[in-house]
């Protein structure tokens, strides 16, 4: 037992222990609060009323079977399939860029580097426009005729791109992350440059990646929502699009939807925090795990932060 | 090989100029809307983050629903619910000129999001003080307010510059979400050019390098600020 | 048990032997764990009680209810006699009287070597400026960190962090001092100079109550020892009888382990 550890849950960075005024005090706040809050919901809930928004035909619709297999299901359906081709793609740009921004040779280096910086630089949601009206365009220019890009293609360059970049950035944070005494080590008994990327610090890297890349995830997935603004038919345009013009419902098929985002979104960031956890846990890595929130990592002078 | 049409496509910065006058007030747009929202966000994540460093358990929670709901919510779809929800469904700025709610519909759609965000960044700002920072000044005799305002604030906020302008970077360019909301500007000023002359490479890199203009000095700032002002331990 | 025994050296020096601290039947609880078990301890004005103990034993929840960086569930604590205040004015009050020395040094590492001591001074007493700055110089020319006063905490090393520590303490005039194992975070060659300071400041005639793993000082420096262990107040002597013909089991278990090393 040591003494230390227990001290924790006493008293924060910003509170003493709390004594009977304080204690009275916090009631007290926490009834005002407690008003506050329920009052502004009410006055929501009030407003739908008057709107005739908790109308019984507006909410029925998703009760029924057909409502969640026309449209809700494929909606998802398509929503996480943009993510995961994305996801995948974004991780073997990661992969790839992030190998070229560690390279020694300059030339491979600073292009990378350049690609990375200028793709995080910039909004997604111009990129997937230009990734869906640019290709034409640009095959034009070689007397070139193209297929159209599809809506799903753009989405997923969009946030292959975006997200890659990022990647990026995380791989080579969870290189670093390794102590200098793990390559040495590597170094030591003889291995070159590339054995020691591949089977001592790599290896390592992984484990301390793993938690930001998953929340990072939580960022594609509702970057994907983009997709809406070029009419990609994924879970969003499902409910404000198709639920909408079939049962003019917006605001009862606003919060299904926000509802499955909050939850899958909020499933994978527990699985990120497990993750954390976990190789927090583990002794197979000689780094700390990176943070999963990516934010803190990459807010470096020229870093543009991911986090949202 | 067509060399003029190749030129007009990858090459010619020509409409991207010709078109200045609708790129500028684009980006004034854009710049007019992060403004506003940056402030409330600030605002408004400052004061959800005291509340979930308070002590007192509802505050605590009703910010921590807040934090998580909005945090997992796609920003289009906060956007978009401002325009087709609170303005068409339920009235709100009903009668405000388009431009005129469109503009505040986003402020309130990008600034409740982004102040998910700067929550949680200064929360774990204040949690890079070390506790002991706190007892020492508690020990000392200084009182809540000052042990907060001269010990624990200007160290949470030394650890919280970086990180704030990468928020506030994310920020600048969500904006260009903000079109869902009905409020046009540079991204949606790029879209219309795409319609209107075609997606070329030029016009494309303009409006790349015009966010590039508005990010990048945004992050060397900070990061300078940060690096400035960092308390070594 | 044993009796406490009374004080001899500063305390007669001093000529009055009022308690300063006196805790009685203080209890607390870390969850299921019952840290502090029926504590009862008094401390008189310029007496030197040194705690010691296995680690975990509840030797630095002790020192740090005295000021209450750590609540208590059951007992009473008082102060020259005044009961502990709660929270609030009163608890900042009480807590300027009483000097605290922490393992990590804590200095605000924000603020420079001189704005570490003038701080308490100038917001709490009210000191102006070149009050606290004069007396603060002072103090740090006493712990021999006077020419470092521009520097940050960061710049020196934890043995004069330690000591700038201990001026930021005194710059309050506490009536007593807690020192929370004051030297267990040093190198070994900057214990001594910490030990030093706090040896004179003990032949001075400062209260303190100081939390330790230094047999040595100890020995030369208590009126008393205190022997915690398991949250219990198993012994308690002065340090001749204590070093050399230790009551408890726990106590000649714990002795026999330290002086053999």
């Amino acid at each position: 037992m040591r003494i230390r550890q227990p001290r924790k849950q006493q008293g924060s960075v910003l509170f003493d222990a709390p004594g009977p005024r304080a204690r009275w005090l916090n009631r007290v706040l926490g009834v005002v609060t407690a008003i506050v809050v329920l009052g502004v919901v009410g006055l929501f809930v009030w407003q739908l009323d008057r709107k005739g928004q908790w109308a019984w035909a507006l909410w029925e619709p998703f009760t029924e079977a057909k409502v969640w297999q026309s449209f809700i299901l494929p909606g998802l359906k398509n929503t996480l399939s943009a993510a995961v081709v994305a996801a995948a793609l974004a991780l073997g740009f990661g992969v790839i860029f992030g190998f070229g921004r560690l390279s020694e040779r300059r030339w491979i280096r600073m292009p990378c580097g350049a690609a990375v910086e200028f793709f995080r630089a910039i909004p997604v949601l111009i990129m997937i426009f230009f990734a869906q009206a640019g290709p034409p365009v640009i095959a034009d220019a070689f007397n070139r005729s193209i297929e159209p890009i599809s809506a799903f293609e753009a989405v997923v360059i969009g946030l292959t791109l975006y997200n890659g970049s990022v990647f990026v950035e995380i791989f080579r944070a969870g290189i670093r992350a390794i102590p200098a005494g793990q390559a040495e080590a590597g170094y030591a008994i003889g291995l070159r440059k590339s054995a020691v990327m591949l089977r001592i610090l790599l290896p390592q890297a992984v484990t301390t990646m793993m938690p930001v890349i998953v929340s990072q995830v939580v960022v594609l997935l509702k970057d994907s929502a983009l997709g809406y603004v070029i009419a990609y038919e994924d879970l969003l345009n499902a409910g404000f699009v198709q639920i909408k013009s079939n049962f003019n419902n917006l605001i009862p098929a606003a919060i299904v939807i926000t509802g499955i985002y909050v939850a899958i979104n909020l499933t994978v960031s527990y699985l990120a925090g497990w993750l954390e956890r976990r190789s927090r846990r583990s002794r197979k890595s000689a780094a700390v795990p990176l943070p999963a929130d990516a934010s803190a990592l990459l807010a470096t002078p020229f870093s543009k932060g991911p986090s949202i | 090989m067509d060399w003029n049409n190749f030129y007009d496509k990858l090459l010619n910065f020509g409409p991207f100029l010709e078109h200045s006058n609708e790129i500028w007030s684009g980006f004034l747009a854009t710049i007019r809307l992060s403004a506003m929202a940056a402030v409330l966000a600030l605002v408004l994540g400052t004061l959800l983050a005291a509340m979930r460093v308070s002590p007192v358990s509802v505050m605590r929670a009703t910010a921590t629903m807040y934090v998580n709901t909005l945090r997992n919510t796609p920003l289009t779809l906060i956007l978009l619910f401002c325009g087709l929800g609170l303005r068409d469904t339920l009235g709100f700025m009903a009668q405000a000129a388009p431009t005129v709610s469109g503009y505040w519909l986003a402020v309130a759609g990008l600034s409740a999001y982004t102040a998910a965000f700067v929550c949680e960044t200064l929360r774990s700002g204040i949690n890079t003080v070390p506790i002991g920072q706190a007892e020492a000044a508690r020990s000392v005799g200084l009182p809540f307010s000052q042990s907060l305002r001269l010990v624990i604030l200007p160290q949470a906020f030394r650890a919280v510059i970086a990180p704030l302008g990468s928020v506030l970077i994310a920020m600048i360019k969500n904006t260009s979400v903000a079109l869902v909301a009905g409020y046009f500007e540079a991204t949606a000023t790029m879209k219309q050019l795409f319609d209107d002359v075609g997606a070329t490479v030029p016009l494309f890199f303009g409006f790349a390098i015009g966010y590039m203009i508005l990010t990048l000095p945004t992050g060397l700032l900070f990061g300078w600020l940060a690096k400035r002002m960092a308390v070594t331990r | 048990m044993m009796d406490s025994a009374p004080a001899v050296k500063a305390v007669a020096a001093n000529g009055n032997d009022a308690p300063l601290v006196e805790l009685k039947n203080v209890n607390k609880y870390f969850g299921s764990v019952h840290v502090l078990k029926d504590i009862d301890l008094v401390v008189r004005r310029g007496e030197v009680v040194v705690v010691i103990g296995p680690s975990g034993g509840g030797k630095s929840t002790l020192c740090r209810t005295i000021n209450r960086l750590e609540s208590i569930d059951e007992g009473t604590i008082l102060i020259d006699g005044q009961p502990l205040p709660i929270e609030g004015k009163a608890l900042a009050r009480l807590r300027s009287e009483v000097g605290m020395v922490f393992q990590s040094f804590n200095l605000f590492a924000h603020k420079t070597i001189l704005q570490n001591v003038t701080l308490g001074p100038t917001k709490v007493l009210k000191l102006s400026k070149a009050q606290a700055k004069e007396e603060a110089m002072r103090l740090l020319e006493r712990v021999g960190i006077a020419h470092q006063a521009e520097k940050y905490p960061a710049q020196l090393s934890g043995g004069q962090q330690q000591r700038v520590a201990i001026a930021r303490a005194l710059a309050m005039h506490p009536k007593v001092m807690l020192f929370d194992e004051p030297t267990s975070a040093l190198d070994p060659e900057m214990i001594k100079e910490v030990l030093d300071v706090m040896t004179d400041l003990a032949r001075e005639g400062m209260t303190m109550v100081v939390v330790t793993h230094e047999m040595g000082f100890a020995r030369n420096a208590a009126n008393r020892i205190v022997f915690i262990a398991d949250g219990q107040i198993v012994e308690e002597n002065t340090p001749e009888e204590f070093f050399t013909n230790a009551q408890s089991e726990r106590a000649k278990d714990f002795l026999s382990k330290i002086l053999v090393h």
